[in-house]
């Protein structure tokens, strides 16, 4: 079976096709890239896919349930993570607490605990915490722990929020744009945590880029979005070669 | 770069302490090694000297009776009697309190050590708690004036606490404070007039009068709730949209509280509601402000409570990482009423008697300045910010209404040099406070 | 209810919902393009009407000792281009006080420091003027007309005429002039503003001073309808009007307007039906009503933002 199974994803905004007719499948482990010209509609697929915006039609079936309809968090609890374009930290919180935030709907101890602090609680906050910190320590960004995120540097942010989408816990991983604004030593370094968090913990992921080089780099298929519908779909090899794909490009990015 | 700021600050501190004055330098280390423990000590003797030879010390320096804040309001009443009370304050308080702290901070801090291993943490703050109180019942028992003062304290604090919540950590702005202050008043006075007293309007009392006080919890508690159920009216339509809408939703539901109670004549109309029994005594209202206190520090810690705060910042970002905004949201509102209910049930039993009148702009407007006085997301800043004001209002009782001038301006000089308060974001873990010193 | 009695009624509930929507369109000017919420408004009113006291005490002294005779028309136009002259300071000097430092800031503590300056400008006023009561002069003579049975005033008639013309000429200015054209901008997006070479603080100020001159028009043509003036009539007036504008939708001219005249209907005629008390409890249920069912007011347009942290 599947784990994820999109079947012809249609969304509508207002009277403006942003999405049409869009199918993917993934298997367990596999990483695939979403491209396209700004505009495609790749991060309203993401939206879609993750509830945070409706479909107007289709069918999104996470292992075996069409998971249409339902709201973001629970979307996420079922092994649907993602990261933003623009990262969405919380401005206030330190890195430790983005961390244990994420593990949200394990939290067991119900509303007394949080109250009256029990022992029930203790455990699991510790608990929590352990396991955060494995998670920054395998992001590399544990000697950050008690710091507030606003201020740290950017490609830290990114891996902060990175290790904050797998506290989830997550089956499937979506990255919206990892290397958005990162210079190209920033860019490298990004390639490969995710390369990394592949290969460690046999993760699916799901990577919407700009840059062609980290698409091709990471992903084993392709597709390639233009005006809310998939144009092609393939190896790095074919995309790179595909016409429509260059063309929709205008030649520009693909050279590299 | 937080942690080099901090270490720049360390840095100064480390020369100031080298570059003082010498007997400055002397007692800072002396006090440096002082725990809470020892000050509260050091409080509890300075009060008991106050209580037992205040009186004669006064007049010994000239004043005519125990000065009621400090002195503090000679310097609008009568500032020939400044070094007076300057003079009372080193000798009955400051000096005695800083030699008991100093001397026993060997013993204190052993007790501390003791106490924070061997102990759970929550009794460890019972036991604090307990000398506070202690310390604050003593110095209240010279005039009913501090009495009143110290109940009208620990309510604001559960006020300020309670709207903190909803305005700090969970970034909405909620005006609907006096109306779930009041719907706790009213309720809470409903039900131990019923049950507890010979009422025109209710008749005759129901149970003993004897039993009352220990009902009497019960009876808050079953306000906080009703608080809550009525606060839904507020959350259900404000938290299905974003955007400015609680703010609006919650001041209209504070006019229509307010007008609502105008109108129901059974109990009292605008006129009031009156013949509650005197319940809330000082340690009554100190152990639920405790119990207030604790429960929103810990849910403030906690990663369910947080996890307002992640709403706060960023709504998407906490959905797409499983949290449930709405339940969130609902939680953080419903218990932030119901604390609000509380304490404006106990309010009403200091006074005996409310009005809707009480519960109108004017209360929302000192509950915000002590909310944003205090700070936002910060437990400390919120008691913080209740104490100062209240002691600045009065503090400033000699102004009259002069008062409601200096009192807004300073507020606004504050929220321009530093605009969500002078405490904000800062938590302080109550085991620091209460860690040993040495 | 009568067809005499309900057109009675509706007279006053025009010149009733004059006031909020003269006011309301202060509140809803600010909201609209500072996204602020300008608490201090309501006292900005009172502040108006007293200033329009003042004016017009002196007019009418100045005419009648003989100085300088004048016909109640005039007195009354001169009455209201001065005090709304005097009262844009006022508003625009609150701008500078409580408004302009905390640009950067959270917009909570805005509106912290607004409900500051209103209550500096309630006890400012109590302590410069007392306590009591104050008597606004009859400027011109009252007469009375009879329209089949409904009696109405010629004051009546003349501020509901003068603040729909009112409102007329402020709707012109923000669609016809550049300043206009600039606040609209501005309310559309607060980063566009500076790059077209507009200074916000402009903007602001200007916001602030013509909110602040309709809300002395309406303080004016209150006193001229209910002659008597007190420190915190604008408490009462004002936190209505300020749900009014809220109701009409964000930055929404129209909608501010006409959901004051709604409220001056609903508050008239749940005066007329029911006992008075019920007033302000039927008034603000059906608002909530209201805002339940249409979240963004008449006119507004769905917008994310909040009172940030």
């Amino acid at each position: 079976m599947p784990l994820l199974e999109v079947k012809n994803l249609t969304i509508y905004f207002g009277g403006l096709r942003a999405v049409h007719n869009y199918n993917v499948t993934f298997e367990p482990g596999q990483v695939r890239g979403l491209i396209g010209p700004n505009g495609a509609g790749k991060t309203t697929t993401f939206n879609m896919i993750t509830g945070i915006h409706r479909p107007t039609s289709g069918e999104i079936i996470f292992e075996g349930q069409n998971i249409v309809g339902m709201m973001p968090h629970d979307i996420a609890s079922m092994g649907i993570a993602r990261t933003f374009q623009n990262m969405r930290l919380w401005r206030h919180m330190t890195v430790m607490e983005h961390i244990k935030l994420a593990m949200y709907s394990k939290i067991e101890y119900g509303l007394i605990g949080a109250f009256f602090g029990t022992p029930k609680r203790h455990k699991q906050e510790t608990e929590f915490d352990e396991k955060a910190y494995h998670f920054l320590k395998l992001l590399n960004v544990d000697r950050y722990t008690n710091q507030v995120v606003t201020g740290l540097p950017y490609g830290v942010q990114r891996r902060v929020e990175m290790a904050r989408a797998l506290a989830i816990v997550p089956k499937i991983l979506l990255l919206d744009e990892p290397t958005a604004g990162m210079n190209p030593e920033e860019m490298l370094d990004m390639v490969e945590v995710i390369r990394q968090i592949k290969d460690e913990l046999k993760l699916t992921i799901f990577l919407i880029e700009h840059r062609m080089r980290v698409v091709m780099d990471l992903c084993e298929i392709i597709q390639t979005l233009d005006f809310g519908e998939i144009i092609a779909e393939g190896t790095p090899d074919e995309i790179r070669n595909n016409e429509r794909v260059i063309e929709a490009y205008l030649g520009k990015e693909v050279e590299v | 770069m937080k942690a080099t700021d901090n270490q720049i600050k360390n840095l100064e501190r480390v020369e100031k302490k080298t570059t003082g004055i010498r007997p400055v330098r002397w007692l800072r280390e002396k006090t440096r090694r002082v725990p809470a423990l020892g000050w509260l000590l050091g409080a509890l003797t300075a009060t008991i000297i106050e209580s037992s030879v205040g009186l004669p010390l006064a007049r010994a320096f000239g004043l005519w009776s125990v000065p009621g804040l400090f002195g503090l309001r000679f310097i609008f009443t009568s500032p020939a009697s400044i070094p007076s009370a300057v003079i009372y304050v080193l000798v009955v308080y400051i000096i005695p309190a800083l030699i008991v702290a100093v001397s026993t901070a060997g013993i204190t801090n052993r007790a501390a050590a003791f106490m924070q291993d061997k102990l759970p943490v929550p009794i460890n703050v019972i036991i604090h708690a307990a000398l506070l109180y202690a310390t604050l019942h003593v110095w209240g028992s010279i005039t009913d004036y501090r009495v009143l003062l110290l109940s009208f304290i620990f309510i604001s604090i559960m006020l300020t606490l309670s709207l903190n919540l909803v305005n700090g950590y969970m970034g909405e702005f909620s005006c609907s404070h006096p109306g779930f202050m009041s719907i706790g008043a009213y309720a809470a006075s409903i039900m131990t007039v019923l049950f507890f007293v010979n009422d025109d309007v209710f008749g005759a009392h129901i149970l003993s009068p004897v039993l009352g006080p220990f009902i009497f919890p019960i009876i808050l508690i079953v306000g906080g709730f009703i608080t809550s159920i009525g606060a839904l009216a507020v959350a259900i339509p404000s938290f299905r949209t974003r955007g400015d809408y609680l703010a609006i939703i919650s001041l209209a539901f504070t006019f229509i509280v307010k007008s609502l109670l105008e109108n129901l004549e059974i109990i009292g109309g605008p006129r009031g509601f009156m013949n509650q029994p005197k319940y809330a005594s000082l340690p009554v209202i100190f152990v639920w402000m405790v119990l207030c206190i604790w429960t929103i520090y810990n849910f403030t810690r906690s990663t369910l409570g947080k996890a307002s705060c992640a709403v706060r910042d960023n709504e998407t970002g906490a959905d797409a990482m499983t949290i449930n905004t709405r339940r969130t949201k609902m939680i953080t509102f419903l218990f932030a009423a119901f604390w609000a209910g509380v304490a404006g049930g106990l309010f009403a039993h200091v006074m005996g008697y409310i009005n809707p009148a009480t519960f109108g702009v004017l209360k929302l407007s000192e509950v915000l300045a002590m909310v944003y006085l205090g700070g936002l997301n910060s437990v400390l800043g919120s008691i913080a910010g209740a104490i100062g004001l209240q002691f600045l209002l009065e503090l400033l009782r000699p102004l009259a209404m002069l008062k409601w001038i200096v009192i807004p301006v300073l507020l606004i000089i504050v929220m321009i040099r530093r605009p969500t308060g002078l405490i904000a974001f800062t938590e302080i873990k109550v085991e620091d406070i209460l860690k040993p010193r040495n | 209810m009568s067809l005499n009695a309900f057109l009675q009624n509706l007279a006053n509930a025009l010149q009733w919902g004059s006031f909020y929507a003269l006011i309301a369109l202060g509140y809803s000017m600010v909201y609209g393009i500072l996204m602020l919420f300008n608490f201090a408004h309501g006292d900005i009113f009172m502040v108006g009407a007293y200033i329009g006291l003042f004016v017009s005490t002196s007019l009418v002294t100045l005419s009648a000792t003989g100085i300088l005779p004048m016909a109640g028309w005039l007195i009354l136009v001169l009455t209201i281009f001065i005090s709304m002259f005097l009262t844009s300071f006022v508003g625009m000097a609150v701008e500078r006080v409580a408004y302009r430092p905390l640009r950067a800031a959270p917009r909570a503590s805005a509106a912290i420091t607004g409900l500051m300056v209103g209550i500096i400008l309630e006890t400012g006023n109590l302590a410069l003027l007392g306590a009591q009561r104050r008597k606004f002069p009859e400027i011109i003579a009252q007469s009375t007309f009879h329209i089949g049975q409904v009696v109405v005033t010629n004051t009546k008639i003349l501020i509901i005429i003068l603040s729909i013309l009112l409102m007329i000429a402020l709707h012109q200015f923000i669609r016809r002039t550049r300043w206009g054209m600039a606040m609209r901008a501005m309310a559309y997006d607060f980063v566009v503003v500076p790059l077209m070479g507009v200074s916000i603080n402009r903007i602001a100020a200007m916001t602030f001073a013509i909110g602040s001159a309709l809300a002395a028009a309406a303080g004016i043509f209150f006193g001229i309808a209910y002659p008597v003036l007190e420190p915190y009539m604008g408490l009462l007036i004002g936190w209505k009007a300020f749900v009014a504008a809220i109701l009409g939708g964000r930055g929404s001219i129209v909608g501010a307007a006409l959901a004051g005249f709604l409220l001056g209907f609903i508050e008239i005629f749940v005066a007329a039906i029911f006992p008075s008390t019920l007033r302000d409890l039927i008034a603000y249920s059906i608002i909530l009503i209201i805002l339940t069912i249409r979240p963004h007011g008449f006119f507004g347009e769905a917008y994310s933002a909040r009172l940030r942290l």
